[in-house]
């Protein structure tokens, strides 16, 4: 319904002047804030390696029994776990799974919590009461009981994994959106399309949620981190990815295991996943000052 | 005189005061607007003014049924907007619109003039999409700005040029009744002038018939035709512009007269300034009887047993006060 065609006709003789929309703003400060820029690069290298890298390297599952835990060699870069396969394919392949899961989960919080949080913010009264005291009931149970129950009952799939992560985190971003959303109820220009008689859906989705976009974004920035480490977490525990798949998760815990004997299997795994945790931090942390409103402009 | 257009009668918007998790106890009323009644005849400015916290704006949020009305009725055209249902409420915008106080607060900062400007026309289908454009141009042009910035986001404008934009979106729906909210009390005092008149020159060249907010006499003589004071959600006084700012007769409206400054040095010198005592009495718990009898030179037993209502003074004037005729 947003109307986007310039109208050229209208306005001949002038030219229509563009202007530079906060995000535009938020953008040339974010790239002027070198470690964020950074950690961006970083996640983009390790995202493209991992999407395209298990096309060119050994195959993460083959065995070669023979050779057995090996030290990085010029054949195998990171070395080889015990079972003789490729640790550098294997934490490529394993970083597909992460950042899968890293990236469904998240928008699956991301979808649940706005939606809820602005729609518990924007009504108020009884229906925000009521829905507030549902989270924090959910908050309460345990998630590790939620997430066996639910691998018994539907089996061990990596979507329902997926899906029992979101459904977890969606949580806090419901209480961030609410306070946000509170926090601009009151604001002119919603009373203003209040006054316009536009929709409370439209006012909701058109005219809030861009206004908060800010805390939202930097929240799912440090959300995807969290949600890396449950799967770690669930992995860990065997609830997660299954052999031979693997996940950074999965390879931690066998490297934990065995880094007595063998320590690359847990500095090369381990090392890829603080490296991505700390890029992800960074850019929350760069995105958080170049979207804060207080340092626009005006 | 032209036909009334928009009838407030006996209008109430009261706040509850609540206290307590889960069970709301209710422990006290904000009687923000308590009882207002006015008739706004079509084509005229109504200057309405009163000091911060009387209920000004209050009074217009729920003329524009923004805020629930806790009693009496807003009648806009025939139809009573406080028990209309929301179709005929959406209807009813179409001409009745609102001007803001704050440009800076009251445009969304994430939307470019345009999608602003535009929103109205589409989601009322003023106009078909192919014509949105051209009805933008021309809502700016009609306010002072190029069409060319069109594109450029609030931020990018000064505050003059900002409520120049909420003023081109509160006339975008062609409305027959606008309310400002005191709409320069956030601008420059050069800036100021320049709204004023343009508000002035829209109202007379569109019909419009504009309630005009502020907490300042001298802009409202500027522009309005007639002028209500409120004092403590209720309307003391009401008339012609010239005569309540010239001849004030209420208490209240004396000192409020009695505040403005003048140019002339030397009847600056010699004004004389009746400076009220005390605070405005709070809203949760007004006094009985008159608001005003606790801060009131004139007051008397009598002022403390009921509110006294709004009496004819005269033709074409309005006054709250018992004591009226006992008045110098």
């Amino acid at each position: 319904m947003s109307p986007t065609t310039l109208p050229s006709a209208v306005v001949t003789p002038e030219q229509i002047e563009t202007g530079n929309s906060l995000w535009h703003d938020a953008w040339s400060r974010l790239r002027k804030n070198r470690l964020a820029v950074c950690g961006g690069a970083t996640l983009l290298v390790l995202a493209l390696l991992c999407a395209f890298g298990p096309f060119f390297t050994q195959s993460y599952q083959d065995q070669n029994l023979d050779l057995g835990a090996s030290g990085p060699s010029a054949a195998h870069w990171l070395g080889t776990d015990t079972l003789g396969r490729d640790l550098f394919s294997r934490i490529l392949f394993g970083g597909r799974i992460s950042m899968m899961v890293g990236l469904v989960a998240t928008f699956v919080a991301l979808a649940i919590g706005v939606t809820y949080g602005a729609v518990a913010g924007f009504f108020g009264g009884k229906i925000d009461a009521v829905m507030m005291r549902i989270v924090d009931i959910m908050y309460a149970l345990p998630f590790t009981i939620f997430v066996i129950l639910l691998m018994v009952f539907f089996g061990r799939n990596i979507f329902l994994l997926f899906f029992a992560i979101g459904a977890v985190e969606w949580l806090t971003m419901a209480r961030i959106v609410r306070g946000q959303i509170i926090s601009i109820k009151k604001m002119e220009y919603i009373e203003a399309a209040r006054a316009l008689g536009l929709g409370k859906r439209r006012i909701i989705f058109r005219h809030m949620i861009p206004n908060i976009l800010g805390p939202i974004i930097v929240y799912t920035t440090l959300t995807i981190p969290a949600v890396m480490l449950l799967e770690a977490f669930l992995s860990f525990l065997g609830l997660g990815v299954q052999p031979p798949m693997s996940s950074w998760g999965v390879l931690i815990k066998d490297g934990a295991e065995k880094m007595e004997e063998f320590w690359w299997l847990l500095v090369f795994p381990g090392g890829v996943f603080s490296l991505t945790l700390f890029s992800l931090n960074f850019l929350g942390d760069g995105l958080r000052d170049a979207l804060d409103v207080r340092s626009s402009k005006d | 005189m032209s036909e009334p257009i928009l009838q407030l009668n006996d209008v109430k918007t009261h706040f509850p005061i609540t206290r307590g998790f889960l069970v709301k106890r209710h422990i006290g009323t904000v009687k923000a607007v308590d009882g207002v009644n006015l008739t706004v005849r079509r084509g005229e400015v109504l200057g309405l003014v009163g000091e911060s916290g009387c209920g000004k704006s209050t009074l217009a949020r729920t003329i524009l049924q923004l805020v629930p009305t806790t009693g009496g009725t807003v009648v806009l055209n025939g139809r009573n907007l406080a028990t209309s249902s929301a179709r005929e409420l959406l209807a009813a915008r179409r001409d009745l619109q609102m001007v803001f106080q704050d440009p800076y607060a009251s445009l969304n900062p994430r939307m470019t003039v345009f999608a602003t400007l535009a929103e109205p026309l589409l989601v009322h289908r003023v106009c078909a999409p192919a014509d949105v454009a051209a009805r933008v141009a021309e809502l700016m042009r009609l306010v002072g700005l190029a069409p060319r910035f069109m594109q450029k986001y609030p931020h990018e404008f000064s505050g003059g040029q900002r409520q120049r934009i909420a003023i081109a979106r509160a006339l975008a729906l062609e409305p027959k009744v606008i309310v400002a909210d005191e709409p320069v009390s956030a601008l420059d005092v050069s800036i100021q002038a320049q709204i004023l008149n343009l508000l002035a020159q829209l109202t007379k060249k569109m019909n419009l018939t504009l309630i005009f907010i502020a907490h300042d006499l001298s802009v409202v003589k500027h522009i309005s035709d007639r002028v209500a004071v409120m004092y403590l959600g209720k309307i003391v006084e009401l008339g012609l512009a010239a005569d309540v700012i010239e001849r004030p007769r209420h208490p209240y409206t004396r000192a409020l007269v009695s505040a403005i400054p003048t140019p002339n040095p030397d009847t600056e010198r010699t004004r004389q300034r009746i400076v009220l005592a005390g605070d405005p009495p709070s809203p949760i718990n007004p006094p009985a009887g008159c608001a005003f009898h606790p801060r009131c030179a004139y007051a008397q037993a009598q002022c403390k047993l009921a509110a006294p209502p709004l009496v004819d003074d005269g033709p074409t004037r309005e006054v709250a006060c018992v004591r009226l005729a006992d008045l110098p």
